[in-house]
């Protein structure tokens, strides 16, 4: 398996407790909304929708998937698959993280109280020079 | 209207026979506490009006609701709802909606929400993509071939092409993994995807005493997708999507 974080063994056994990122946008998005509720304003609130909701069709997102594939280089010997699958870890090395980064770098945003365990779970490379306070 | 600035941050109603002692500090640290009215209980905590730092009390939120979710049937109401008073959470919440909140109260009794997300390795996806769609391949080549700036339009029209791949991709997915776990759920909505390496995502609801058959059924499907796909799979969560009630007259959602 080429994926670089291994899955671990069982881990689907049973429902894990979620991190925060895994439940924005439910949280954000879904229960009973009722009437004569005050209008409170909500500081921050964008960031989390537009975390929550990218917008998949956008000249962005386009433009991202064109500088992912362009990155990558694929060798085209369609027929034999065990050679290039190898060939391809060994040469996109460097592309790979860019490529990660490209994609990831639309979550990276995502503001958090300050649970280092949801962080560092979602994110295992993620530096601790972290600024919870700074993002609200 | 009240004179002073307090008011009442509202998170969601259970039957009062259920009614849960929360500890999870509430929205702005404040204590939750409930308020009884027939057969309702309301999980609310004191606020003032001030603005509601959103990454902060979200967490707030969903930790009130999972404590509660974990003793009760609970009724999640939206994020950020914050209402006038006692008087008000009775008169304007309970009151006017008395039928609807039994019912739903009754309909998810004994059961909780369970998400799953397949999140695509997208490099390897991507990779797929190229490699069987010919027409992607040769944009590739020529797009590569020119300067950057050259290539702007190009590059629109590549990632156009690949983005519609990847939906066609998704779509397939999905309708596998509602295939496959629909069946050991009691309802099931598809989620709009989280983000562009969002496989497919839904909402499951499942009895308690079902999870184990629900979690072994996602295993198989984890093990029929992998490599392709990685499997988030969370909860147990109060059942935020199947409580998605509009209590208002008019349906203006937030803003």
């Amino acid at each position: 398996m080429s994926v670089a974080r291994a899955t671990p063994r069982g881990y689907l056994e049973r429902p894990r407790p979620s991190g925060l990122a895994d439940v924005i946008d439910v949280i954000l998005d879904k229960g009973m909304v009722i009437d004569a509720y005050i209008r409170v304003s909500l500081i921050g609130i964008e960031i989390l929708t537009i975390d929550a909701r990218i917008v998949i069709a956008s000249v962005d997102t386009y433009l991202r998937f064109a500088e992912a594939v362009n990155r990558m280089d694929i060798v085209h010997t369609d027929e034999s698959q065990g050679l290039p699958e190898i060939m391809e870890t060994i040469t996109s090395g460097g592309a790979k993280s860019k490529t990660k980064g490209a994609i990831e770098g639309v979550k990276e945003k995502l503001p958090g109280g300050g649970d280092d365990k949801e962080k560092s779970e979602r994110r295992p490379r993620r530096r601790s020079s972290r600024s919870g306070k700074d993002e609200e | 209207m009240s004179d002073n600035d307090q008011a009442l941050y509202v998170y969601g109603v259970v039957a009062a026979a259920d009614a849960p002692n929360v500890n999870a500090p509430g929205v702005k640290g404040a204590d939750v506490r409930i308020v009884h009215h027939e057969d309702f209980a309301v999980l609310v905590s004191e606020t003032d009006r001030g603005p509601l730092a959103a990454a902060r009390e979200v967490r707030a939120h969903w930790r009130v609701l999972e404590e509660a979710g974990e003793k009760a049937t609970v009724l999640p109401v939206r994020f950020g709802t914050v209402m006038e008073s006692e008087t008000a959470v009775k008169e304007d919440l309970l009151a006017p909606n008395v039928e609807r909140l039994t019912a739903l109260l009754r309909e998810l009794a004994g059961r909780v929400q369970l998400n799953v997300k397949g999140l695509y390795d997208e490099e390897r996806l991507l990779r797929d993509i190229v490699r069987r769609t010919p027409a992607i391949a040769r944009l590739r080549e020529r797009v590569r071939g020119l300067p950057k700036s050259a290539g702007y339009y190009d590059s629109i029209q590549l990632g156009e092409l690949v983005a519609a791949e990847v939906e066609h991709c998704r779509e397939q997915d999905s309708a596998l993994a509602l295939e496959r776990l629909e069946p050991h759920a009691a309802a099931a909505r598809r989620e709009p995807p989280a983000g562009t390496d969002t496989a497919f995502s839904a909402s499951f609801l499942v009895e308690r005493e079902r999870v184990e058959d629900f979690s072994a059924a996602v295993s198989r499907l984890g093990k029929e997708i992998d490599g392709r796909m990685q499997i988030r799979y969370v909860g147990p969560l109060p059942p935020y999507s199947f409580a998605d009630a509009d209590l208002t007259a008019r349906s203006e959602a937030w803003a």
